[in-house]
């Protein structure tokens, strides 16, 4: 037996919540709402309360918080074990979390502990009134959408692409904030991290006006980033570039990487493989330059110049420069 | 060091599949297939760190068996051994039972130190494997690696968060996946293909060999079902060329970008 109530995994940097986790409320609540079902923020370690209420501005109905100091970094053997007993206790129906590197890193370990079903980086979400989802996860590098649900077993379990739904926020709605304490007296964090780097940076998929870089510029970007400053846009990549370890891979646009809604997407020397395609599908205008007449991405474009961008990207800076 | 083994897939290069929009089905007919890109990058993983501190580099498969043909593709870039698990009754199978069979192999296997995957499947791309297979063994996991070396006793790593990077330390035997281009992997060598192809004999284990019962395995022990396959079209877009020298194209740029606030 489950209850009609959805979980999600509530990812905290500090005490701020990560955007995939807050969209995902956003999301769930139309799937709540429709059937009377009950939305759950949640969260651990030992977050401030006001943090816990934000869930709830955020569209929760209430905030579960697995409450423990050995639990506010992120570890897959303490959080695997505490949310397993927290699950088996409560029977939510549904459990998903945003398909962040930690949030995928905990889902598939807990889906095998749950010995449930698990749908990885949907980006749609329906449910009908047994409280059955139908997610929609892109599969062979986002020309497909496959339709997949978890008949028997709950809960049923999904990790949702970040950037894909919008987040709400109503300041004035209020629930209830419950705390559980988890025994975590018989396991060990067997992963010892040494060392964290992490610089905050825009959320690409809110990103309005956007250059992305790809092969094309050579693996350089700094002219690249330049420009970017100077028409007020934000910087993507392609995979190689981010592989590459030039910027964080928080910055790459594709199935593998985030997906644009910008009004304009300025594209320089990418190729247009449907692993990047996928990626810049929502986008308004897409512009690209490439110097292959023939290169695909053409044919995701707008308004497309055939070109060298070591040429066209020096030119547009000296304009925009003299004209400042 | 003891054994590495190596979780390898076989997937279609996804530009050669078709979607036959009116049947909802895939044709993988015409697609050619390769080892998963990333996997390629565990294996160049697993013999880097063969060279500095010994041990067996051991691939192990789950699929049919035109896998084998694959399989010596990895063998030729320098692996120890491969195994192909391969029986009827684990088609259809979700991550779930392909996790169970993988362990289950693994634990016949034995004697292992380090378990290696690929960071996703360009195919089905969930990423959960390398978990659910450190679940069913009871080890620690570390997912999205782009670098890795033996210290000691242990294992140091480089992984992908949000934002960021960590390094951290983990205890072996572990299990770890290895992100997509973390390394340059190395191209099979030529002769040692000819060996692979002529003179070198592929273990096959089945579900007796691994003693697993029907109903675990394959679509049986699968928990979620695909309900229907959509297309995804890329909207139609304008495709307009702005022709003309570089002052007149650079001003249409600045125009276009303008225009678009
Ligand atoms: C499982 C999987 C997941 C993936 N996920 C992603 C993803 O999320 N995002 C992603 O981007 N890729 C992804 N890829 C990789 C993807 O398939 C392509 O390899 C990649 O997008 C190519 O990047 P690119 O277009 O920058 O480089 P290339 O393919 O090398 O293309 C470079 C382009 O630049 C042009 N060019 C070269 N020189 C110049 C010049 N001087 N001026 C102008 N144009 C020039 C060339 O004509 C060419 O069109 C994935 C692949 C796999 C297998
Ligand atoms: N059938 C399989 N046989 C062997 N390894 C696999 C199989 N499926 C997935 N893997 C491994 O698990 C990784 C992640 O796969 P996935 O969870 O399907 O995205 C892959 O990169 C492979 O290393």
């Amino acid at each position: 037996m489950t209850t009609k109530d959805i979980w999600v995994f509530i990812e905290r940097e500090g005490e701020e919540i990560a955007e995939p986790s807050l969209e995902i409320l956003g999301k769930a609540t139309e799937l709540t709402k429709k059937f009377g079902y009950t939305l759950t923020g949640i969260l651990l370690g030992t977050p401030g309360d006001e943090t816990a209420r934000e869930t709830i501005r955020y569209g929760a109905d209430r905030a579960i918080i697995l409450k423990h100091d050995d639990l506010n970094d992120y570890s897959n053997d303490l959080y695997v074990k505490s949310l397993f007993d927290a699950i088996r206790k409560e029977t939510p129906t549904a459990f998903l979390i945003g398909a962040t590197p930690y949030g995928r890193d905990l889902a598939g370990r807990l889906a095998a502990r749950l010995r449930t079903g698990l749908t990885a980086n949907a980006i749609n979400m329906e449910m009908d009134e047994n409280g059955l989802v139908v997610f929609g996860v892109p599969a062979y590098g986002g020309k497909i959408l496959a339709e997949i649900v978890c008949e028997k077993t709950r809960p049923q379990m999904s990790t949702v692409r970040p950037g894909t739904f919008n987040k709400v926020y109503d300041p004035k709605r209020e629930g209830k904030i419950r705390t559980l304490i988890p025994d975590l007296s018989n396991v060990r964090n067997r992963v010892k991290v040494l060392e964290r780097n992490v610089s905050k940076l825009k959320d690409l998929s809110k990103s309005e006006r956007t250059i992305v870089g790809g092969n094309g510029t050579g693996g350089d970007i700094t002219l690249v980033k330049r420009l970017a400053e100077l028409a007020n846009c934000d910087i993507g990549v392609t995979r190689p570039l981010a592989d590459k370890g030039l910027v964080p891979r928080d910055l790459q646009v594709g199935s593998t990487g985030y997906s644009l809604k910008s009004k304009v997407a300025l594209i320089l020397g990418v190729s247009g493989s449907e692993h990047f395609t996928s990626g810049i599908k929502d986008c308004e205008t897409v512009v690209s330059i490439d110097i292959d007449e023939r290169s695909e991405i053409f044919n995701h474009s707008d308004y497309c110049i055939v070109g060298d961008v070591s040429e066209i990207v020096p030119l547009l800076i000296n304009k925009l420069e003299d004209k400042a | 060091m003891k054994n590495i083994i190596v979780c390898t897939k076989i997937v279609p290069k996804s530009e050669n599949i078709i979607f036959d929009t009116a049947t909802k089905r895939l044709d993988r007919s015409k697609a050619e297939n390769q080892i998963n890109e990333t996997d390629k990058n565990a294996i160049e993983t697993a013999l880097r760190l063969r060279e500095e501190n010994g041990g067996k580099v051991i691939l192990l498969s789950m699929g049919p068996p035109f896998f084998e043909s694959y399989l010596k593709l990895g063998m030729a870039m320098g692996a120890d051994d491969a195994i192909l698990l391969s029986d009827r009754s684990f088609g259809g199978a979700d991550t779930f039972p392909t996790a169970l069979v993988l362990a289950t192999a693994i634990k016949k296997i034995g004697d292992y130190d380090l378990i290696l995957a690929g960071e996703e499947s360009s195919d089905a791309g969930l990423g959960q494997l390398p978990g659910q297979i450190a679940e069913f063994l009871d080890l620690p996991q570390v997912l999205f690696v782009s670098s890795l070396e033996v210290a000691g006793d242990k294992l140091m790593g480089k992984r992908t968060i949000r934002g960021g990077h960590e390094t951290v330390e983990v205890e072996m035997p572990a299990v770890i996946s290895i992100e997509m281009h973390a390394n340059q992997a190395r191209f099979p060598d030529f002769r040692r293909k000819r060996w692979a192809d002529s003179d070198y004999k592929l273990t096959i284990w089945g579900s007796k060999d691994l003693e697993l019962a029907e109903e675990v395995t394959g679509l049986k022990g699968s928990f979620t079902i695909v309900r229907g396959l959509v297309d995804i079209t890329p909207p139609k877009r304008k495709k307009i060329f702005i022709r003309g020298d570089s002052k007149e194209i650079t001003s249409k740029l600045v125009e276009l970008m303008r225009e678009r606030k």
